[in-house]
């Protein structure tokens, strides 16, 4: 998760190294650090460096630490060749290490190898059985191969040990949520809520599922959270205000006809309205007319 | 009505919805596709419009529902309904359509019934980077008698062309030049309303 302002930092430097302004190490280095994907940069601007004998020398101990983002980047972008390459100097340098060596199982991934990634995999874990990434090595072989229920279960089996990973539940989650399997992605979500209540998105995802699944009692609940959302992230979720809207409308089209007048749902509608109609005037004053018809089709529904 | 009905996917709609593709290359990405039956033959329905929908937990229903709300809003007024859903797996050699897909489909055939689904071939699409042109780089959906999603053969009668043929040399410019960096979808508008999804600068 990155948030807007580094993300913004992150586009502002590559725009910079992009069109030929230096800075190609702070780039890399902020990549490393915000863990984004960016593996295109990455290989073009790491090469760069490498393939440059005084930019190399000048890093000194950290090249090596380039030669694995870059080897990494290499294979996300199914540059194989250059990959074989990093991970030759690697090992030429570091010849018993467990961590060139785990890079070497991720080579095995990207040629598609995937029973010796396995074999490869398995033998480590059985040095280290407490090795966090190759864990997640194999949850992520299971779904490169497609074989999401096998996934799952690896996702599953890791969570037991490091319950306290937050991606890891944010990872399951999302798989849950591509085979529309939402309430086990609602658990997820609880129990990140648990661990980190202040985090909005967390509260967001949570109300998204449980309109997804519906229901009266899904959708109050729903409600609530897009609320809780609203607060933490200072009004400013668009996503959130929206939800209000659509479950105020979902909620009263259920109750139709049992003669619920919620006065404090209709004016929690109506300031919800009010600040999404705010915004759009102020930053998106073309879609304004059709940010007020699609509300009124949401009344109107209710 | 004599044969099947044909489909015929414009410039702009086809080429937004790869761009959204390979912007997104690690995800799986949706959209919409909008259009109507051509005036001259009811035997051809025109898809002349397209809308890049989300790039991320794209089978969760809220944000699904306020993009087709104001989609339905916008393009109704020009006599444009939504006829369509596209697809592209996360996967390189995944070929298959899954629930999430069928599942809108058959939403928006409940109110389109002749609605199509169309699923990025990425093979095509691959074969198209290196320069070799064979035709639209999706595959094509449609409902059968037991209401289910069959993919339709290419066979010599094609059902499913490029309005304009030179789409595909177009398209390959913009790969090239990277035009995708430039495409905004509908996730992208919710995080920042200042963006405009309907990327009317777009082709500017």
């Amino acid at each position: 998760m990155v948030s807007k302002f580094d993300e913004l930092e992150l586009n502002k430097l590559e725009n910079q190294v992009d069109n030929g302004g230096g800075g190609a190490w702070e780039y890399l280095c902020l990549v490393r650090k915000l863990k984004v994907r960016r593996s295109d940069k990455v290989l073009k601007h790491g090469l760069s460096i490498l393939n440059d004998p005084n930019k190399r020398s000048n890093l000194g101990g950290d090249e090596w630490i380039l030669y694995e983002q870059v080897a990494i980047a290499a294979m996300d972008t199914q540059c194989l060749d250059v990959a074989k390459e990093c991970v030759k100097v690697l090992r030429k340098r570091f010849p018993d290490s467990k961590r060139v060596g785990r890079v070497e199982g991720m080579l095995l991934e990207a040629k598609g190898s995937w029973a010796e990634a396995e074999k490869a995999y398995s033998s480590f874990l059985e040095d280290n059985p407490l090795d966090q990434v190759i864990h997640k090595r194999r949850v992520a072989m299971a779904k490169a191969q497609g074989n999401t229920l096998e996934a799952i279960e690896w996702l599953n089996k890791y969570l037991e040990i490091f319950m306290a990973d937050h991606d890891a539940w944010r990872e399951l989650a999302e798989i849950y949520i591509c085979l529309q399997m939402y309430k086990q992605a609602a658990f997820c979500y609880e129990e990140l809520i648990l661990a980190q209540p202040t985090v909005p998105l967390y509260h967001l995802s949570y109300a998204d599922v449980l309109y997804t699944l519906g229901g009266s009692e899904n959708l109050q609940t729903a409600k609530r959270y897009y609320a809780s959302t609203i607060e933490l992230s200072g009004g400013k979720n668009t996503r959130a205000l929206f939800g209000i809207c659509l479950c105020t409308s979902a909620i009263a089209q259920l109750t139709k006809g049992r003669n619920k007048e919620d006065r404090s749902s209709s004016d929690l509608q109506s300031l919800v309205a009010t600040a999404l109609e705010k915004d759009y005037k102020r930053r998106a004053p073309s879609k304004l007319p059709l940010l007020t018809s699609a509300l009124r089709s949401l009344k109107l529904s209710s | 009505m004599g044969g099947e009905l044909r489909y015929e996917i414009g410039q702009s709609a086809y080429i937004k919805l790869v761009l959204h593709a390979l912007k997104h290359k690690t995800s799986t990405v949706n959209g919409v596709l909008l259009g109507r039956f051509a005036s001259h033959n009811e035997e051809v329905l025109e898809i002349s419009e397209a809308v890049p929908l989300f790039h991320s937990q794209i089978a969760l229903l809220p944000p699904l529902e306020i993009a087709l709300l104001q989609i339905e809003e916008y393009f109704g007024v020009q006599g444009l309904s939504i006829v369509g859903y596209f697809h592209a797996n996360e996967r390189f050699d995944d070929r298959e359509l899954c629930n999430v897909a069928k599942n809108v489909g058959d939403h928006i055939s409940r109110y389109f019934p002749q609605a199509a689904v169309l699923l990025l071939d990425n093979m095509k699409l691959e074969a198209l980077q290196s320069g070799k042109d064979g035709g639209p780089v999706m595959q094509l959906y449609t409902r059968d008698a037991s209401k289910g999603w069959k993919p339709v053969v290419a066979d010599g009668k094609s059902r499913f062309t490029l309005k304009e043929p030179s789409a595909n040399v177009v398209l390959h410019d913009y790969i090239i030049s990277e035009k995708w960096h430039d495409i905004v979808d509908f996730d992208d508008h919710l995080d920042d309303i200042s963006k405009d999804w309907l990327n009317t600068e777009l082709f500017k």
